[in-house]
């Protein structure tokens, strides 16, 4: 128990010297644009095809749990549409990117780590933990929230290619479903939630890398740990803000 | 010069350096051997602030380090450039850009200026052609002069090396040697070196320092060691069988 608010403790401090000003605005912003395209674009395929298959499967599985004839047919899309957006698309996502992206950031800060990449920077005078971890953040901030958007209408689009191939639907009824009843409020709901596990994908890593201790074998066991660790958070912070937007 | 006085630092419980104060000198290459283990390295972090003491001060050119804020630290560690024993170069980076880091973090020259820089820190470290190359392509010893380039390029007045020939051949690790001394010398810079090697003691011992159990056991040159009485020190120099018969010769 004390350990692991020594842990928090750490781990708020990290975030502390993370945000104190950059030594340099240029290589900042050039950092950031470097890490929306190896952190975010690099996860465009994966995301895409979880997105469709998972769209695909969620509206089949709606289908075939829906066969009382006096259910409406665009329930089926309006379901998919609901499941999307308020839980797939921003907390299956955001799982998924912990363990993709988040294991990146640990393995590649905890390297940095070891092989003393870390210290050769402090000891230029650089502040290490905004240089390494800050870009990073920014990149998850701006980036991660596009592709929840991008997830949400590939999980549709996946839907969609069930209800054209599919005997027991109608594409008309999956379009009505898909817009029936829209509230632009479980868009917001959707994006606050990204922007807290955007946060959490990126920092947790972070911390587990930067404080990567050892060779090899510890590099992995940091990455590990911060995907357990991320996806044990986002878990917690979707239950609470769940609890504090829809309720 | 860089005065380190009465330092003392223990991880947990267990005292790593006792009480080492050592002068280092100007223009000079000064050594700190001493077995593996002994706290050479955790001194030379000490030093550079990677490390907080427990007690005792450093001081580089009478500017007290360790009592310094943030701010006065940060400048100080613009003057101070590092060899590691692994390099750390920057695996993402080529080795133009590894050079280049230092200079477009702090300096205000334009881009020409920077690249002329880098062109010059990487000939005086004997390497051309080898700017768009990544660390991984390059050999350890060529690795090794990246880092003396990197640590070059904003002109530093104090010059940090861990280990430098350590997983070099010796022929290698003297041109390596002889490059350190060469801008020692050029740069008028307090150079540190940290090494357990006795072809570096040979080659470059101006100021030797040898460290046991945490603390400064002797002190004296290169001409000085092979004749010291000093048992440990005899022990770490005369370590294998050909060395003690060359010294009953």
């Amino acid at each position: 128990m004390l350990s692991t608010f020594h842990h928090i403790g750490k781990y708020f401090l990290l975030l502390g010297k993370t945000f104190k000003k950059p030594d340099n605005f240029k290589i900042t912003r050039k950092h950031i644009i470097y890490e929306m395209e190896n952190l975010g674009i690099g996860s465009m395929g994966l995301i895409a095809i979880i997105s469709v298959f998972m769209g695909a499967v969620v509206t089949l599985q709606t289908a075939a749990n829906m066969n009382n004839p006096l259910l409406p047919g665009y329930l089926i899309g309006y379901a998919t549409r609901e499941s999307f957006i308020l839980e797939m698309a921003p907390t299956v996502m955001s799982l998924i990117l912990a363990g993709k992206i988040g294991s990146n950031i640990a393995s590649e800060i905890g390297a940095m780590r070891v092989t003393e990449q870390i210290d050769a920077l402090e000891i230029m005078g650089v502040n290490s933990a905004s240089y390494l971890i800050f870009p990073k953040i920014v990149a998850a901030l701006l980036f991660i929230p596009i592709i929840v958007i991008y997830s949400m209408f590939l999980g549709s689009l996946g839907g969609f290619l069930v209800a054209m191939f599919n005997e027991g639907m109608t594409i008309e009824d999956y379009v009505t479903g898909l817009r029936y009843d829209f509230k632009i409020f479980s868009i917001i709901y959707a994006m606050i939630k990204t922007l807290f596990f955007a946060f959490v994908i990126t920092t947790i890593p972070s911390y587990h890398g930067y404080y990567t201790s050892g060779g090899a074998l510890e590099i992995g066991k940091s990455s590990t740990k911060s995907v357990v660790y991320t996806s044990i958070v986002i878990l917690i912070i979707n239950y609470l803000l769940t609890q504090l937007l829809l309720l | 010069m860089i005065e380190v006085k009465n330092i003392n630092k223990s991880f947990a419980d267990k005292q790593i350096l006792h009480d080492v104060s050592i002068n280092f000198k100007q223009g000079e290459i000064n050594l700190l051997i001493g077995a593996s283990g002994s706290g050479k390295s955790v001194l030379t972090k000490c030093i550079i602030g990677l490390h907080e003491l427990d007690s005792g001060t450093v001081e580089y050119d009478g500017r007290d380090f360790t009592n310094m804020n943030f701010k006065g630290r940060k400048k100080i560690r613009k003057e101070i450039g590092m060899l590691f024993q692994g390099s750390a170069l920057f695996d993402s980076l080529t080795v133009e850009e590894n050079v280049k880091f230092p200079l477009e973090m702090y300096s205000n020259q334009s881009e020409e200026e920077i690249l002329e820089r880098v062109n010059f820190c990487l000939k005086r470290v004997n390497l051309e052609n080898v700017n768009h190359l990544y660390p991984a392509e390059l050999s350890g010893g060529m690795q090794k002069r990246v880092g003396i380039a990197r640590a070059i390029a904003l002109n530093p007045k104090y010059l940090f090396c861990d280990e430098p020939n350590s997983g070099l051949d010796p022929q290698t690790g003297i041109v390596i040697d002889n490059l350190i001394k060469e801008i020692t010398k050029e740069y008028n810079m307090t150079t540190i070196v940290v090494t357990h090697d006795m072809n570096s003691v040979m080659e470059t011992g101006d100021n030797i320092s040898f460290i046991y159990k945490g603390r400064k056991w002797w002190e004296g040159n290169k001409y000085e060691i092979l004749k010291t009485d000093n048992k440990e020190l005899c022990e770490f120099v005369y370590a294998s069988k050909i060395m003690q018969k060359f010294r009953s010769l």
